[in-house]
């Protein structure tokens, strides 16, 4: 068994990482923890099954998803991008974010299957994941402006 | 002789993401195509080979590795080069995939020098 403390600092440096480096973004842990997302949400999900099952979301604001989706695209207005390209781009963040969550888990946790990813948009949006899951939640903002909640829901496989 | 590409990952996104990345690579294709998924890509590959082919691993339809599988049974790809692009990184995956016929394995997050590198031998 896995501490809780190493999950959440897998989780955090995995999408520091990929925000960093393929969307070129700041994110840092938010200093505030009661910090909330207002007003419309964009929240994409991946799940994974094999040695460990569970689910990883991101959520953020409808302005922040826009944002990603250009800096992705390497496009300069708001204009220019539809709600469709801002899930694609969402649903690739979760996929890359859970690859290297995936990466990171390697050593323990050898086995582990990533579905394709899945996003909704709405407003108060919450990640579930039955009884017995461990949940491992952070709060972050992405460059000084936009709060953003991540989350990591897993149990390990039962035998 | 310049080169043919076709990208094939399910995200859009990503696949902008690709040939933004290629293009700082310096290297240049006369012709990039792109498909969402496997059976698109190998729709468009036995109408019309390209030269290389950077695939996804997780994609709907059909994932990468099951793409190169069918890839190496047509005789259109006979001289593609696939270069497989993905989060995926543990050894067992990639040995698997170049055991059924990838070429070449570029690991996400990636940089235009990854590009550069990997691309690089099929250019002549
Ligand atoms: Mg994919």
């Amino acid at each position: 068994m896995i501490e809780q403390i190493c999950f959440n600092d897998v989780f955090t440096d995995s999408a520091k990482e990929i925000f960093e480096t393929m969307i070129f973004m700041d994110l840092m842990q938010a200093d505030d923890p009661n910090q909330q997302i207002e007003g419309d949400a964009v929240l994409g999900s991946i799940t994974f099954k094999g040695d460990l099952e569970g689910c990883l979301a991101f959520c953020c604001g409808k302005d922040c998803a826009q944002t990603i989706t250009m800096n992705m695209l390497g496009i300069d207005s708001v204009d220019e991008i539809s709600d469709e390209d801002t899930c694609d781009a969402i649903g690739e963040v979760c996929n890359m974010i859970m690859g290297c969550v995936k990466r990171r888990l390697h050593d323990t946790y050898s086995n582990i299957e990533l579905s394709i990813p899945l996003v909704v948009n709405g407003r108060q949006l919450k990640n579930t994941l039955g009884e017995g899951a461990q949940e491992v939640m952070e709060k972050v903002i992405i460059e000084d402006e936009y709060p953003t909640e991540l989350s990591l829901l897993y149990r390990e496989k039962s035998n | 002789m310049a080169k043919t590409l076709m990208i094939v990952d399910d995200s859009a996104t990503m696949r902008k993401i690709i040939m933004r990345t290629v293009r700082m690579s310096g290297l240049e294709f006369d012709t990039i195509e792109e498909a969402g998924n496997g059976v698109e890509a190998l729709e468009k590959l036995n109408a019309s080979p390209v030269d290389i082919v950077l695939c996804d691993i997780n994609m709907p339809e059909m994932t990468g590795p099951e793409m190169v599988k069918k890839a190496r049974e047509m005789s259109s790809c006979d001289n593609t080069k696939i270069v497989m692009v993905s989060t995926e990184s543990a050894q067992e995956t990639i040995d698997g995939v170049m055991a059924d016929g990838a070429n070449g394995f570029i690991t996400k997050p990636f940089t235009p020098e990854n590009f550069q590198e990997k691309l690089m031998p099929f250019m002549n």
